[in-house]
């Protein structure tokens, strides 16, 4: 009997082994290895992020963020942030873990994206490492200073404030300040243990100050009579109305609890009955609380969501705003659901109930009035350049949507200009800008969260912005003179 | 009709095939020293003094070994010493590369004062082992003779081990139980397959391997024809009569409950597998094969049953799903798998000073059972870092998976030499399997046959499941990487597994013997 043909037939056998090692090899090396590297359990990526210099984050031609060695005889780079607590909402902060454009821009920043590697494939084959390319925001480095000491100087203490200024025609972000801050530079990577500790410290917050949530992107609070503009806007599309359009500003009856629905004063334009755009200038409740209960908290939430309401906003990649919105039911913390009732309804179209807000979100409110109906995507990098200079990315600006018509944005445009030049906030006369104040509760215990929503300059604007700050008092008297300051830096160009 | 083995030795061109050993030679030389140089260039500029020391010494241990098989086996296979030095000195190279980090690490720990690492990656150590594992090669050239000589006096010949087919069972027993008896035996990483000679661990496992190859090719040729011919038929297979089995069976029972006592299961399905091919070969009969994965599958599913083998069943979960497991993991009862590493709050939760492993005590409050798939985790970021064309000796981090240099050998030659590397050293693995097999069927004796295929087999199987493990093709196992990982049983065992399979090629290649014609008509006598 002869044993050549199933020896044969074994080698074959072992043969096979072979090709399923060295598929397995392929698949593993090939098509795998790209998610095995970015593996967030592979700490070969933390490790040698330290060991080369991080690209350069500059706003307005300014140095912002740079990399360089701790000490001469160590091979970490540390990161150092210039005037962190000011920029850091943008930045973010780096320490193996990232935030921000530090995290949104983390493969260019380190030297690690394709656009990169592709670029300087003959470093990469033979092993030289691409040095991390530059990052250049759309951020007014001067206004920006000013928004934060603005911020810092009119919130009350131990509360919050935020402010954004975009671009209506690109939808660059120009300010996005946030009071409190905190500073990236002490968590770096140089800071070691210490730094670690001191990012629990922050993580954990104290009462509402939780400083690695910004005030501007990342945080919500109730737009109150801000929201105003959104449910004129809805009212000229929904229920026909204009600028002109008589309007009752008298008494309102909430339908379910009987109780009425209060003016913050009952004399002017909220006396009984006026046009929309004197109702609007005065900031009269019952009127727009009367248009939501018409409309439906339906037909609210649906014509909010298109100014970006509902919705994470993406400025960059990886980087989302927090969700703002207006909501058509409820979720407690024990996850039980509430819909939003009729009364809640008519609280909803003042921007109260739980309609929440960023300061971005009231920005792009602002900016579909100001650049006729059309809202821009949201932006914060300009350019992103290799170390050579050669250009890796350079944005070009997206629509978002087109929320209202060019006649209606006019229309609320010149709404917007009366609330300064006979409304709630003459006070701010002089200062070549034009929007809505709010003055928001946040229930007992709670300051005001006093908003000014707007434009400037007042006449052919080119930069719409929100400033929210909390604290007693009202929007005009608080937050609109922060506005006026930035804005004067920003117009100074 | 011919047979294959005769269709190949009629083409076979009966001759020296010297100087394509040499031009392979050569060419296995120059890749490991040009390994080392780029090791050295890559890390600090220079040409390593170490390419000296290594690459010179592997030089002139290899040259020694080919001027031994020229003069000894002039006919031998030419590709097989090449193939194997240059596995051999890749593995140096990558042993060299691992142990300038690791000793930068033991410099660092021992300034701070702390324990030193037990494992480090030790070139020196390899140097010396595999100046052995050549010495032994030449040996064995040296001593086993032709086999159509088998009665000179003092000769030893491969063929002469079939005398001593029971003898050699018995000592292969004996080499596996030796790990667990008590003051011999040792157990390193949680496998209990070394035992310790005069200061030095040796895994006799790896010896038992070529032995057992031995007895069951010496025993299949004894009793072929009676478990292929006689059986009873159910159904479509025949199975074979007890007293056929019997003996097989036994043995091969006590290799599976001494493995399991190891909690060595690659070893186990080496051998498994080894079994079942060479019953294979020796009855040509389907049936065995199938039995013998029924055998394999009640094995496993019994192991998966005991509690003191729960490893397995986790083994297998963690080759399936790896993730949870990293840095530590918990499967409960129902299935599901809870993390428990530093990062999760239970971890947190039980992290105090006099608790040495948070996350176990954690699972077993849980009532779970606990594992880590770092290490496996570990070797896939190293194989994905290396990419297609790697990073370069030299220039990667191999050093970050534990056991780089024995277990995980092959995800670190995967992160420096990359997918290109790897298909080289898969393809040389592949090409000594199949000239091993070429020599079985080149063979003439059934003894010869059943043992060349068997060694041939179990090499493949043996890669097959370390590197099938490592690269997450098959649920890992420890076992070595022949002539790559660090350690001296693997690499004298593989080095006189390549003795035999030389020995055995040039003589299945060399000329049929000549008559003798000096007086009268004489009839020529094969002694085939």
């Amino acid at each position: 009997m002869n044993m050549d043909k199933p020896v044969r037939r074994v080698a074959i056998f072992a043969l096979l082994l072979f090709f399923g090692l060295m598929a397995q090899v392929n698949y593993v090396q090939g098509s795998q290895a790209e998610s095995l590297r970015t593996d967030k359990r592979n700490s070969r990526q933390y490790a040698d992020i330290f060991n080369q210099p991080r690209g350069q984050i500059s706003a307005g031609g300014e140095v912002l963020v740079t990399s360089q060695k701790s000490k001469a005889d160590d091979s970490r780079y540390g990161r150092t942030y210039k005037d962190g607590p000011i920029f850091a909402p943008i930045t973010g902060y780096f320490n193996g873990n990232a935030t921000g454009i530090e995290r949104a821009y983390n493969s260019l920043l380190g030297g690690k994206d394709k656009r990169i590697t592709q670029q300087r494939w003959f470093d990469t084959f033979i092993g030289k490492k691409a040095d991390g390319a530059n990052v250049e925001l759309t951020i007014d480095p001067d206004a920006q200073r000013t928004a934060y000491a603005q911020l810092k100087a009119r919130t009350s203490p131990g509360r919050r404030g935020g402010a954004v200024v975009i671009d209506v025609k690109t939808g660059a972000v120009k300010v996005a300040a946030s009071w409190p801050s905190f500073d990236p530079n002490e968590v770096a990577p140089q800071t070691g243990e210490k730094g670690a500790k001191r990012l629990e410290q922050l993580d954990d917050g104290e009462g509402v100050i939780k400083p690695l949530v910004d005030n501007a992107l990342s945080q919500t609070f109730p737009p109150g009579s801000s929201f105003k503009t959104v449910t004129s806007a809805l009212a000229m599309q929904k229920l026909g109305a204009s600028s002109s359009t008589t309007v009752n500003t008298g008494q309102l009856i909430l339908p379910e609890s009987g109780r009425p629905l209060p003016n913050s004063h009952d004399s002017g334009s909220c006396g009984g009955a006026a046009s929309l755009r004197g109702a609007f200038a005065e900031s009269c409740n019952t009127t727009f609380a009367k248009m939501a209960l018409d409309m439906g908290i339906q037909e609210l939430h649906d014509g909010a969501g298109k100014f970006g309401f509902g919705q994470h906003v993406k400025l960059e990649p990886d980087l989302f705003t927090a969700e703002s919105d207006v909501p058509v039911a409820y979720t407690d913390a024990n996850g039980k659901s509430t819909p939003t009732g009729r009364d809640g309804t008519a609280r909803s179209g003042i921007g109260q109930e739980n309609v929440r807000a960023t300061p971005l979100q009231m920005a792009m409110v602002a900016s579909a009035v100001a650049n006729g109906g059309k809202i821009m995507n949201p932006y914060l990098v300009q350019k992103v350049r290799a170390k050579d200079q050669s250009e890796l990315y350079s944005v070009s600006p997206k629509e978002f949507g087109e929320p209202i018509t060019g006649d209606q944005a006019s229309q609320l445009e010149d709404m917007m200009r009366a609330v300064v030049t006979e409304g709630t906030a003459k006070n701010l006369q002089g200062m070549r800008i034009a929007g809505k104040t709010g003055t928001a509760e946040q229930g007992p215990g709670n300051p005001n969260a006093r908003w000014f929503v707007g434009f400037g300059p007042a006449q052919n604007p080119r930069y719409a912005f929100a400033v929210m700050t909390e604290g007693p008092g009202s929007g005009a008297g608080d937050a609109g003179p922060v506005a006026g300051a930035i804005m004067a830096k920003v117009l100074q160009k | 009709m011919q047979s294959f083995g005769e269709q190949i030795r009629a083409h076979l061109p009966y001759q020296r095939r010297n100087a394509a050993s040499l031009a392979l030679l050569v060419f296995a030389m120059v890749l490991t020293l040009s390994a080392f140089a780029e090791v050295g260039l890559a890390r600090d500029g220079n040409i390593p003094g170490g390419l000296f020391i290594y690459g010179g010494g592997l030089v002139v241990l290899a040259f020694i070994a080919y001027f031994v098989q020229t003069k000894f086996t002039p006919y031998a296979d030419p590709l097989l010493l090449p193939l194997a030095v240059a596995l051999n000195g890749l593995g140096l190279a990558i042993i060299y590369r691992l142990d300038l980090d690791t000793s930068a690490d033991r410099k660092a720990t021992a300034a701070a004062g702390k324990k030193l690492l037990e494992d480090a990656a030790d070139a020196p150590g390899q140097l010396i082992w595999t100046f052995v594992g050549i010495t032994l090669f030449v040996g064995a050239v040296l001593i086993m003779r032709d086999t159509d000589k088998p009665d000179a006096p003092l000769s030893f010949t491969p063929k002469t081990a079939q005398r001593y087919t029971y003898l050699i069972g018995l000592s292969a027993v004996v080499l596996l139980v030796l790990p667990i008896v008590p003051g011999i035996g040792a157990e390193i990483n949680g496998a209990r397959v070394w035992i310790n000679v005069g200061g030095f661990s040796v895994q006799p496992g790896e010896f038992a391997k070529l032995l057992l190859v031995v007895f069951f090719a010496g025993y299949l040729v004894n009793k072929r024809q009676a478990m292929s011919l006689i059986g009873k038929k159910v159904g479509p297979i025949s199975l074979p009569r007890g007293r056929d089995l019997g003996p097989i069976m036994v043995i091969w029972f006590f290799c599976l409950g001494v493995l399991f006592l190891q909690k060595d299961l690659g070893t186990a399905l080496l051998f498994f597998g080894l079994f079942v091919s060479m019953l294979y070969i020796a009855t040509q009969r389907v049936s065995w094969v199938l039995i013998g994965v029924g055998l394999l599958a009640v094995g496993v599913f019994i192991a998966t049953l005991l509690p003191f083998m729960g490893h397995v069943n986790q083994r297998i979960d963690i080759w399936q799903n790896p993730k949870p497991y990293f840095d530590g993991g918990c499967l409960l009862k129902s299935g599901e798998v809870v993390p428990v590493n530093p990062d999760t709050d239970i971890y947190k939760k039980y992290k105090k000073p006099d608790v040495i492993s948070p996350g176990y005590t954690a699972c077993q409050a849980l009532g779970g059972e606990y594992s880590d798939s770092a290490q496996l985790m570990k070797g896939l970021f190293a194989l994905g870092q290396g990419g297609v064309l790697g990073t370069g000796l030299g220039q990667g981090e191999p050093w970050r998976t534990p056991l780089s240099f024995s277990d995980f050998i092959f995800d670190s030659l995967g992160e420096e030499l990359g997918l290109t590397g790897l298909m080289v050293i898969l393809l040389i693995y592949a090409l000594i399997v199949q000239r091993g097999m070429k020599t079985a069927v080149a063979a003439r004796d059934p003894f010869l046959k059943l043992f060349a295929g068997g060694v041939s087999f179990v090499l493949a199987l043996q890669v097959f499941v370390i590197v099938g493990g490592v690269t997450r093709l098959i649920p890992l196992t420890g076992l070595t990487t022949p002539f790559l990982s660090q350690g001296g049983s693997s690499l004298m065992a593989n080095w006189i597994l390549i003795a035999i399979l030389v020995r055995m090629s040039h003589d299945a290649r060399k000329p049929a013997p000549q008559a003798i014609q000096d007086e009268g008509m004489t009839q020529i006598v094969s002694t085939r």
